[in-house]
């Protein structure tokens, strides 16, 4: 299906994962390393699937009692997988796995068999051993996501329970909740690390996505994103400076706006019932000012705090005419895809902006407001902000309709492309995670 | 009168009363199967088989009103799903949703996705009217036909259960609550609120 009127690239299928669920699957997640890919599923199970021939290699079951909503591989570790699960059963599970030749399981890790001897016995007994580690109990309804931190020392879960809890594993198997968040006035709906510091976004049917940092032995709320309209779905953090925007011929004031995101450090974006994508970014503090942002404050203010100032900077093209359910930014390309309720996927791209009609020496109408030369890079609010016509603009590159036939996508992710079609070691495809149970790879072409 | 009830005494509808095929509108083109069956049992045949199923083009006419323009293999208006409703009992008293006029056909609406798009999805729009303002079923009323209508309905169908606006105390909150996907495929897991639910549709076809 080609959108030959607007659009620079197309979706095209390139697998759909077989077999697949046979009831709604939810998430999926690449694993850090390894060509291999964890859905969770509503039949209590994840399932895993290589991402190379684009098979199921293994079903994870046993150790939940209701769906699994979210999965997540913990980064940073070798000669092992681990992988986190969070359940409407209200707990988290945490699933290990020895990667380095067979026979290699801990002699003294007995196995629990929590199927009640009803075991999985499809599947072959390869070295696909997975051994229920640890179940984290302790939210009081159903668990909607699970996010490691970018080292793997910190593992967020998020609930109905309006809770946003943090557990840090102190050795094997033996985790400990070192916070437990309570600030949001709904379920939570999303956790999301920032892939440098040790900062958590979390995204909520209240509205708002709230931040949260360690101060002082103590996690606390350090910014309140306000801006959308019903409940935020999604969350995540950018992580590579713009690839399509590092080009040669870099005018100052764009040389200055990078130079601006990169002391400001990665944005956030989020999606909505509302039906926007917004993209916020962090002002950096001043040293001896005190953060004015339009984020709501914190209740406590604390003298020197350690509060932050994320405003909205831009909202991404309307496409979706439903809930859109997850937004993410790709690591390598920086270019974000969406999905929801509307069974679209759609990638958006952000590029500068025609600056054919400003004027002649590149600068933007509104001069005088900040300080665009480089230089002094004094940021008492960003560039574009002030001034009339923003720098940079994002655009659709590729739409495509019903990528699940009828069905609602539940989650869509960036993976890196492991098959042999692969074009080269940095392509990405798309993949994408439905109601009806299956899990779709897909390319981008054009580019 | 049990004092105990939300709405001890409701206004009833005689059965009689009640919108159906035979009164609405004789332009309705209702076509048959060509098996015989009416639509009502299509959530029974495995999901796959619409895929195989021929677009037919559509007539780009519709108007709000009249979703019949839908000739292709399912013809499913809004007095179908009032039928699949309409019967679902009331929580509290042992009457259906039809004849307290919790549910009625006026506030019933299905709309086509444009005739451009390749994704055949189609909306229906419920609005639920509970029977006092302060309901506090209202929620369990509203996820009793948003559930029915999820199993009943081919899933090209989404499925948009609201409260009437004006008719409830808290109906934005409610109306949250019955939009949120997570929220209500984790309430059909829980196993209290299935039995409420499970009860509310027993009465249904």
């Amino acid at each position: 299906m080609t959108s030959a009127t607007a659009h620079t690239h197309t979706i095209k299928p390139l697998a759909t994962l077989t077999p697949s669920s046979t009831s709604r699957a939810w998430s999926s997640a690449p694993h850090p390393y390894l060509p291999i890919l964890a859905t969770a599923c509503s039949d209590k199970t994840v399932r895993v699937y290589s991402l190379t021939s684009f098979t199921h290699l293994s079903t994870i079951s046993g150790g939940h009692k209701r769906s699994i909503r979210s999965c997540a591989w913990k980064p940073g570790v070798r000669n092992e997988s681990v992988l986190a699960t969070g359940s409407f059963d209200a707990s988290a599970g945490i699933w290990r796995r020895w990667e380095e030749g067979s026979g290699a399981m801990k002699e003294d890790a007995e196995p629990v068999d929590f199927t009640n001897g009803v075991k999985d016995d499809d599947e072959e007994e390869e070295d696909e051993e997975w051994r229920f580690a640890v179940v984290l109990d302790g939210h009081e309804s159903e668990i909607k996501s699970v996010a490691w931190s970018a080292g793997g020392q910190f593992l967020a879960t998020c609930s109905r329970d309006k809770s946003v809890w943090i557990w840090e594993e102190m050795e094997d198997d033996n985790f400990e909740t070192i916070a437990v968040l309570q600030d949001h006035e709904g379920d939570v709906k999303c956790v999301a690390w920032h892939p440098e510091e040790e900062l958590l976004a979390s995204a909520s049917y209240d509205d708002t996505i709230r931040l949260w940092r360690e101060d002082l032995d103590d996690w606390t709320c350090v910014s309140v994103l306000n801006g959308h309209e019903a409940t935020v779905w999604c969350v995540d953090f950018e992580l590579v400076e713009n690839a399509s925007l590092v080009t040669e011929q870099l005018s100052e004031p764009q040389q200055a706006l990078l130079d601006a995101r990169k002391q400001a450090g990665p944005r956030l974006i989020s999606c909505s019932d509302d039906l926007t994508i917004r993209v916020w970014k962090r002002n950096p503090k001043q040293k001896t000012e005190v953060p004015t942002g339009q984020g709501r404050m914190p209740s406590i203010f604390k003298n020197n705090s350690i509060e932050e100032d994320w405003v909205e900077e831009a909202q991404l093209p309307s496409v979706h005419d439903r809930a859109i359910y997850t937004a993410a930014w790709s690591k390598r390309t920086g270019r974000v895809v969406s999905t929801g309720s509307d069974g679209k996927i759609v990638v958006y791209q952000e590029k500068w902006r025609d600056t054919s009609n400003l004027n002649g020496n590149g600068h933007a109408a509104s001069e005088g407001k900040g300080e665009m030369t480089g230089g002094d890079t004094a940021m008492t609010g960003a560039i574009e902000e002030d001034s009339d016509s923003p720098l940079t603009e994002w655009v659709v590159v590729a739409e495509l309709d019903g990528a699940h036939d009828v069905f609602e996508v539940n989650h869509v992710c960036w993976v890196k492309r492991c098959d042999k079609g692969r074009r080269n070691d940095a392509e990405e495809v798309i993949v994408s995670t439905g109601d009806d149970g299956e899990v779709k790879v897909w390319t981008i072409e054009g580019s | 009168m049990d004092p105990d009830k939300d709405n001890a005494n409701p206004t009833i509808l005689l059965a009689s009363d009640l919108p159906s095929r035979r009164l609405s509108n004789p332009s309705s083109t209702s076509k048959p199967r060509a098996d015989g069956s009416t639509g009502l049992f299509d959530a029974l045949i495995p999901s796959y088989t619409y895929l195989n199923d021929p677009f037919a083009p559509r007539s780009p006419s519709s108007s709000e009103a009249d979703s019949d323009d839908e000739n292709v293999f399912e013809e499913i208006d809004e007095q179908e799903v009032y039928d699949l409703i309409s019967t679902i009992s009331d929580p509290e008293h042992p009457l259906s949703l039809g004849s307290l006029a919790v549910v009625n056909l006026p506030d019933i609406h299905i709309d086509t996705a444009p005739t451009t798009s390749r994704n055949p999805i189609s909306t229906v729009t419920v609005l639920v009217t509970p029977t006092i303002t302060h309901c506090s079923l209202a929620t369990v009323i509203g996820l009793g036909v948003r559930v029915r209508l999820e199993q009943a309905l081919p899933p090209r169908f989404r499925v948009d259960v609201r409260i009437k606006e004006g008719t409830h105390s808290t109906g934005e909150a409610v109306n949250k609550q019955l939009g949120d996907k997570e929220r209500v495929a984790a309430a059909l897991e829980n196993g209290t609120l299935m039995g409420v639910l499970r009860k509310m549709l027993a009465t249904c076809v």
